[in-house]
């Protein structure tokens, strides 16, 4: 049940794309409004999956959230993407942004259904799993890795010059600090979070295992991220750069440790 | 020399040195991801060449996060921090102290400002004043503020990472890990710790596991792992509880985790004619008689299950093979005594983390504090109200350091409002 919905989802991020694409060809507002509302429908339709899902798991006797693998993860992940695009809503004027968004969502939910590398079935949790904090943990860092995605996509599009179609560089760096504004609380929470479970799971709160470490390294960035805008008032390329030097680091985070270094965490792939 | 001291002080609080010393700290973490840590010599050496190994050695990336120049760097942190921080929360509070009412022509020059007529100004001031702290009152007007908490933020924040190091540098000098493994009816006071050699020190009280049970899902994925576990303190029994991942027993400041489980094989004998189980490595002594379980193994060709007995022969060490399965070598003498190996059984034995962190709770108020510094610093907005008694009215002014947009739509109601009134 949760696979043919989650297909249907997949399917309507790409015509948000499709949408997006059609909005740059004929340049008919009513596109954008309609493509708004497609997006709502969409993230309850993909939250609808999600607990499909869930109730199904329970339907095996191994119930648990569906946050607990990669597939489950690329998922919810790709939730978190479309609900900050919602957050943003407001300052989202220029397409540009929401539809490379939606094409990045896009890219995990494909991923997520089509790679033979992702384990599609409902798997039961280990006991390092069986815990709360499982889900505030999860939550916080995929709000957050989702934040970090639209810093992501002002950084490099303020490197590109497109009339009419870019923002203009001050609404791109506005949009950039919003979302880090999001972000970075979020990222820190998720860290927090982590360390008091594996207080209570292994015994320490921080072990500087590989995806512990680099968790670090992206809060590292992003702190810098913050210095340099506000304290040195650092604007332009170099804001720009670190936000994407950010990102990379989350995805080294989230993709990177799960499959070039292991560690306590590797259940997750 | 006082110059030479600025200079130093500068240093050491400069936002550069914070940029450098997170970059350096950050890169160097990353050795510490990709190069194994503290693995053995052998193993380095089946990865890396003998001049890389030597220099990995050398700059200590074998284990970079206990390595003196990643110690030095996050110290030379905590006091960049320090001086940093404390340095602006004075500048800070020098200035919050004085509370001015700007007059009239500079509050006219404001972004966000109106005026209203003489008969309205008590209910403006009235209207205005809700949700707002009044911070001066004076004859010729006053000055209000909203959110003053998100000033504090930034400070909260460094402050919370201070008392988290500090944390953890008091788990560092007071606290320990290690570890203990027990078998189902086994008592044990000592607790093998981690580190270099390992070193067997006692705990303090003792553990009994009473049970150890394991469930798997029908995939055969472990389910749970449940140690029941009597705490005795001066061999009184003071806490019964079952030990879970994810749901340590505590007790005197130490955890007890759930982390490990495995088997290990029990051996019954018949030593004349006494029951005795012992387990691999276990020494029986009785009589004269001396013997031990040196070895054993599940299959010895095709005879079965075996165990080497290892005993004392007039001082000499001697060995011999028991078989389970074959009668003429499951019964043997040893030194006179009649010893019958009667059955091997696999025993599950409970594998316990044991840590005493007595900084785990500053580390936790840290981490509340730091939270909250940050719900302060980006979600909570300072905003300030000036209300000047003018010859024909009042004229009120507002000002926002962050998210003006958002002060705009609100300073743009309460106009509204106050125009609302009658006017």
């Amino acid at each position: 049940m949760d696979h043919k919905i989650l297909g249907v989802v997949t399917l309507l991020y790409l015509s948000i794309f499709f949408l997006h694409v059609l909005h740059f060809a004929v340049k008919k507002e009513k596109i954008l409004s309609f493509m708004w509302i497609l997006l709502y429908i969409t993230l309850g339709l993909h939250a609808t999956g999600l607990i499909a899902r869930w109730v199904e798991s329970y339907r095996l006797g191994i119930g648990h959230a569906p946050l607990s693998n990669f597939y489950e993860s690329l998922i919810f992940y790709a939730w978190c993407i479309g609900f900050v695009l919602v957050i943003l809503k407001k300052r989202l004027t220029f397409p540009i942004i929401t539809m490379m968004a939606s094409l990045i969502a896009l890219g995990f939910m494909s991923y997520a259904s089509i790679s033979s590398s992702v384990e599609r079935k409902i798997q039961p949790l280990i006991p390092a799993l069986q815990s709360n904090w499982l889900h505030i943990h999860v939550i916080t860092c995929f709000v957050a890795y989702a934040a970090f995605v639209i810093s992501f996509i002002c950084g490099l599009l303020y490197l590109i010059k497109w009339k009419n179609v870019v923002p203009p560089k001050e609404m791109l760096e506005e949009i950039n600090y919003r979302s880090v504004m999001v972000g970075f609380p979020m990222l820190s929470a998720g860290i927090l979070t982590g360390a008091v479970w594996a207080h209570y799971a292994w015994g320490s709160y921080w072990s500087w295992d590989p995806k512990e470490t680099w968790s670090l390294i992206t809060w590292i960035i992003y702190a810098l991220f913050l210095h340099a805008r506000f304290v040195r008032g650092w604007k332009g390329k170099r804001i720009a750069f670190i936000s994407i030097i950010g990102f990379l680091s989350v995805i080294f985070t989230y993709f990177g440790v799960n499959f070039i270094l292991s560690g306590l965490h590797s259940y997750a792939t | 020399m006082s110059v030479i001291k600025n200079n130093i002080y500068k240093f050491l609080s400069s936002l550069s040195l914070t940029i450098f010393l997170l970059c350096f700290i950050a890169f160097g973490s990353i050795f510490g991801t990709v190069i194994k840590q503290k693995a053995d010599v052998e193993e380095y050496l089946s990865i890396y060449s003998d001049t890389t190994y030597t220099i990995i050695k050398y700059l200590g990336f074998d284990d970079v996060y206990h390595s003196p120049w990643f110690i030095a760097a996050i110290v030379l942190f905590a006091i960049n921090l320090t001086l940093c921080t404390y340095g602006r929360f004075a500048r800070l509070i020098k200035t919050e102290g004085k509370v001015d009412l700007p007059d009239e022509s500079e509050l006219s020059d404001m972004s966000m400002v109106f005026h209203v007529g003489n008969n309205e100004r008590e209910n403006t001031i009235a209207s205005i004043k809700k949700g707002y702290q009044t911070i001066y009152e004076g004859e010729e007007g006053v000055v209000l503020q909203k959110g003053v908490i998100s000033r504090y933020g930034v400070y909260i924040i460094h402050g919370s990472i201070l008392i988290i190091l500090i944390g953890s540098l008091i788990g560092m000098l007071f606290g320990y890990k290690g570890f203990m493994t027990l078998r189902k009816g086994e008592t044990k006071d000592q607790l093998i710790l981690r580190g270099t050699p390992l070193k067997e020190v006692p705990l303090g009280f003792s553990l009994k596991c009473k049970d150890f049970q394991v469930s798997f899902y029908p995939g055969g994925e472990p389910k749970d792992y449940v140690s029941k576990v009597e705490v005795l303190d001066n061999g009184r029994v003071v806490m019964e509880r079952d030990i879970r991942v994810n749901s340590p027993l505590s007790y005197k400041g130490i955890n007890v985790y759930q982390a490990s489980y495995g088997a290990s094989p029990s051996f019954l004998f018949t030593i004349a004619g006494e029951h005795v189980t012992l387990s691999e490595r276990e020494t029986y002594e009785k009589d004269g008689l001396v013997m031990m379980i040196a070895r054993s193994e599940s299959a010895i060709h095709n005879f079965g299950p075996g165990v080497l007995v290892a005993y004392l022969d007039q001082g000499e060490p001697k060995a011999v093979w028991f078989l389970k399965d074959v009668e003429r070598l499951k019964e043997q003498k040893i030194q006179g005594v009649n010893i019958k190996l009667e059955d091997i059984k696999e025993d599950f034995y409970t594998g316990l983390e044991i840590a005493k962190d007595p900084g785990v709770w500053v580390v936790w108020t840290g981490f509340a504090l730091i939270l909250f510094g940050l719900y302060a610093n980006f979600f909570v907005y300072y905003r300030r109200i000036y209300m000047r008694n003018i010859p024909d009215g009042l004229i009120v002014a507002g000002i926002a350091f962050k998210n003006r947009e958002g002060f705009k739509e609100e300073f743009e109601k309460l106009k509204r409002k106050v125009s609302g009134n009658g006017s």
